[in-house]
């Protein structure tokens, strides 16, 4: 933006994050066919932040995190309502740029789901994307981007090899890595640690505070003890409400609400 | 390009700063991309639709001048067939071909669904031996027994079964089969009804039996189960449960089977005995649509050829119907009829007697037939083995080619390019038209039913209408048959292998793969080149495998398209024989047996080899997820 040749359509950074809220939700309606998933939901998502959202089964956790970064286009019958604003732009109008949007808001998925190829190409491939080619450039990014996720070390010397052969905790780190390659803003996780072991989970738990530092974090969760540890903000859902949205001690330790102190002192199950 | 990201904020990190993320990506340009890649995959999966009506139409075009002249119902009806004498009625074809399709529908049939049922129920994966004498060559024989997953080597043995080429079936039974039967029967004549209908039964063994199997495997666990509860013996439990709850699938089977049999050319022409009458009997000189085409069209002109493309309209209508009556096989009827079928048995067993001879009895000819199947191809091959070696000779291999004297290196680079050529036409267009379907296009909707059904119409067209489409219109445009007039015929006819063979493997990559990679800001396009279709190679690599079996071992497409010659420059625009149209021309008089022989074997080998590495493939694949 600083170069006035570069005309508006070529321009990734299509958002602006000067503000301090990353992301404002309001009265979002998410329906799949005739089933509601979202109802009414209204936060915002401070900047530097790690936001957690939790709640039993089904609630509309990863629904919620997925109409953040538009991935809910792909499921059939998916209807919205409502209107969502990254970094000051509605993302849900219509001339919005999908591929800047994406590149922009990072996701995290719950199974590591790193491409079949080697660990260097999974790390590249977003910056490939978006059109850097130089060898030396894409060194430079992948190096860096795997030193953010923490991982540079343990893989340095198998760039080459294929991703598939790492560990669950490994694979998942790259992944993240594989994210940060895009240099995105907004990082979504959906439950990123569920499917690994206790060291590997704090090993991203510790890579996510520090990735915070210059990124927003938006976490779902299982598990209770994760989110009072890394989020700053908690959200607890309720069959597609947002029932309470808070301070993460203040959330755990004087819920305002009867149905959130229920679900943390586990009397859903 | 300018510099679009303020990384400020990385370097303050302890670690090293990160280059800037430049955009030469312009929205406008991409937008383009995706718009015309899709494009171009919707007109990858339209030619499946264009080829089916371009084939009837032009065959339809073909045979109008001969239907004008003759008249449709005296073409139909007509009892004579003569072409000196301008007598063109195919009736004694039309009902030999019905006839022998019967025949081989019954005989192959029955074997290909009690071998289906044997396969899934009793054959064993290990065998148990225990060996306590003490001779250890025999123990470790024993072992080696032991070793052997028999389930998995059947399952390759419908493959090899179904690989081997038309025209060595058709040598086999030249050889082998039309003297043994000629042996039995007081007149000394082998060809004709029976002849056929048995080596057509064996042709379609593989298709019945295989699709037959997936039916039953498809069939719940709890049917079976629940019978067994009920009191029924596990054959009983087998028979009455499991494969009436399967018959829709094996009932597409049969038709499948039925219009293979029906549209078979190549495996026929030497034991039908080629008499345009009637039948008379078990043994009698007959001849059916398909060798009336390819008996007759080398050399026919005029009216006569448009008798005999008439001929291949009248076989690609009988194949149309029998295909679309696979639509017409209730999908449902699946469970319901078996349950019903299997509580009201119980019922009505007032008596509660020990029953259950019969299923027995369908048991022991269910593990005959497995056997028969077995017999099958292990004659067939070791025939051809032991023929194609006895009949080595030096300089069919390296001496030059000659005009008078079948020798390898002219049909061998023949096949190679045209196995090259056809494949560099339809993997593109048939990877396309499996993105467009499985990437693109909602799942079951209406022009996906569309296309899928012309997909079907394709790859059940026979390859005697595909030589005659080829012959009237690539070789026609081309000046003459050749390499490529060959390699474009061909195209049309992998054309469905390789769509369905890539949509499967487009069907087992993950979702998350592909989530992963919208994730990231990839758009269609990118997504698909880069990320779907290298996790799905192993299948294009199968698709390519199985084109290159089928290319290979297709003989009756070609006959017309490539040209019967000795030599071949090397030009793909000119003639040139592959290795079984060569074969054809070898043993089709009986002036090089030797040769036939020997490009058998060569044949054999190859598909074997093909074989060998689409298990590879798959056991690879398996392997890694
Ligand atoms: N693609 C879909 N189609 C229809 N319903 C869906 C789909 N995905 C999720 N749902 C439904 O939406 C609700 C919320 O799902 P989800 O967001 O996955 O919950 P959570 O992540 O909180 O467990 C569930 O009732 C689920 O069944
Ligand atoms: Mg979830």
């Amino acid at each position: 933006m600083k170069d006035k040749k570069q005309t508006v359509k070529d321009n990734l950074d299509i958002f602006d994050f000067t503000s301090d809220i990353a992301v404002n939700i309001k009265s979002l309606n998410l329906y799949y066919g005739n089933f509601q998933a979202l109802k009414e939901v209204s936060m915002e998502l401070k900047k530097n932040e790690i936001t957690a959202m939790i709640g039993p089964s089904g609630c509309g956790k990863s629904t919620l995190l997925k109409t953040l970064n538009r991935m809910n286009d792909l499921v059939d019958g998916c209807r919205i309502e409502g209107s969502i604003t990254i970094g000051e732009k509605d993302i849900y109008a219509k001339d919005i740029d999908l591929s800047a949007l994406r590149k922009n808001v990072g996701m995290v998925f719950q199974k590591p789901n790193p491409f079949p190829m080697s660990v260097y190409d999974n790390v590249a491939f977003a910056p490939r994307t978006f059109g850097i080619r130089k060898k030396a450039e894409l060194d430079e990014i992948v190096e860096t981007s795997l030193k953010r996720a923490s991982i540079w070390d343990e893989l340095k010397d198998r760039l080459n090899k294929s991703a598939l052969g790492l560990s669950g905790g490994q694979q998942q780190r790259l992944c993240i890595a594989r994210s940060l390659a895009a240099q995105p803003k907004i990082l979504l996780m959906d439950e990123p640690t569920s499917a690994l072991d206790p060291i590997s989970t704090g090993k991203i738990e510790e890579l996510m505070s520090e990735l915070v530092k210059d990124l927003t974090i938006v976490i779902v969760t299982h598990n209770m003890q994760q989110a009072t540890r890394i989020a700053d903000r908690t959200a607890f859902f309720y069959l597609g409400e947002l029932v309470e949205f808070a301070d993460t001690q203040t959330l755990f330790t004087c819920p305002a609400d009867k149905r959130t102190e229920n679900y943390i002192t586990g009397r859903f199950g | 390009m300018a510099d679009i990201k303020n990384m400020a904020d990385i370097n303050n990190m302890n670690v090293a700063a990160a280059p800037t993320l430049k955009s030469r990506r312009r929205g406008s340009k991409s937008k383009m991309k995706e718009v015309t890649a899709k494009i171009i995959f919707i007109v990858c999966a339209l030619f499946s639709i264009v080829a089916v009506l371009g084939i009837t139409g032009y065959i339809l075009y073909g045979s109008v001048p001969a239907l004008r002249e003759v008249g449709v119902f005296n073409f139909l009806f007509g009892t004579l067939w003569s072409p000196e004498y301008g007598k063109y009625g195919i009736l004694p074809m039309i009902v030999n071909s019905v006839i022998v399709t019967f025949g081989a529908a019954v005989i192959g049939g029955t074997v290909g669904v009690f071998t289906a049922v044997f396969l899934s129920y009793w054959c064993p994966e290990k065998f148990h031996l225990e060996y306590k004498g003490k001779n250890k060559a025999a123990a470790r024989v024993a072992a080696l027994i032991n070793k052997i997953n028999l389930r998995a080597v059947f399952d390759q043995v419908i493959k090899l079964l179904a690989g081997i080429p038309s025209i060595i079936y058709g040598l086999f039974g030249l050889e082998v089969l039309v003297p043994f039967l000629a042996n039995m029967n007081s007149a000394g004549i082998g060809q004709g009804i029976l002849a056929c209908s048995i080596l057509l039964s064996v042709m379609i063994i593989p298709t019945v039996a295989s699709l037959s199997k997936n039916a039953i495997e498809a069939v719940p666990q709890s049917y079976y189960e629940g019978a067994l509860a009920l009191g029924n013996t596990k054959a009983q439990a087998v028979f009455r449960a499991v494969v009436p709850a399967a018959r829709s699938g094996i009932v597409s089977s049969l038709i499948l089977g039925i219009g293979r049999a029906m549209g078979e050319a190549m495996a026929v022409i030497w034991i039908s005995g080629n008499r345009t009458l009637f039948p008379t009997g078990l043994f009698s000189y007959i001849r059916t649509l398909t060798t009336n085409i390819v008996m007759e069209m080398g050399y026919a002109t005029d009216i006569h050829r448009s008798a005999l493309i008439a001929t291949g309209l009248v076989l690609l209508i009988f194949i149309l119907i029998i295909t679309l009556s696979l639509n017409l096989v209730p999908k449902d009827f699946k469970g319901k009829r078996g349950v019903k079928k299997l509580t009201s048995s119980c019922n009505s067993d007032v008596k509660y007697l020990r029953k259950g001879k019969v299923s027995e009895g369908l048991k022991i000819f269910a593990a005959i037939c497995a056997a028969l199947v077995a017999i099958c191809l292990a004659a067939v091959v070791i025939y051809i083995v032991i023929n194609g070696i006895a009949n080595f000779s030096f300089d069919f291999f390296f001496s030059k080619q000659q005009i008078d004297t079948p020798t390898f290196a002219p049909a061998f680079f023949a096949t190679l390019e045209l196995i090259a050529i056809s494949l560099v036409i339809a993997l593109p267009i048939g990877i396309g038209a499996a993105i467009y379907l499985h990437e693109y296009a909602k799942p079951d909707s209406r022009p996906v039913k569309i296309i899928r059904t012309f997909i079907d119409t394709l790859s059940g067209i026979p390859s005697i209408v595909f030589g005659l489409f080829g012959n009237i219109v690539f070789a026609r445009l081309l000046g003459g048959s050749s390499v490529l007039a060959g390699a474009l015929t061909m195209t049309l006819v992998v054309l469905p292998t390789v769509i369905r063979s890539t949509e499967e493997s487009l069907h087992a990559v993950p979702m998350t793969l592909r989530e992963a990679s919208y994730g990231l800001g990839a758009n269609k396009v990118r997504t698909i080149f880069k990320v779907v279709l290298p996790s799905a190679f192993p299948g294009i690599a199968t698709a390519s495998i199985l084109s290159i079996g089928r290319i290979l071992g297709e003989s009756a497409a070609l006959v017309f398209t490539m040209g019967t010659t000795l030599t071949f420059t090397g030009n793909p625009a000119e003639r040139g024989s592959s290795f079984t149209v060569l074969l054809y021309y070898c043993a089709n008089e009986g002036l090089y047996m030797g040769q036939a022989y020997m490009l058998a074997l060569i044949l054999l080998i190859f598909s074997l080899l093909l074989n060998l590495a689409v298990y590879a493939i798959q056991k690879r694949v398996k392997k890694s997820h």
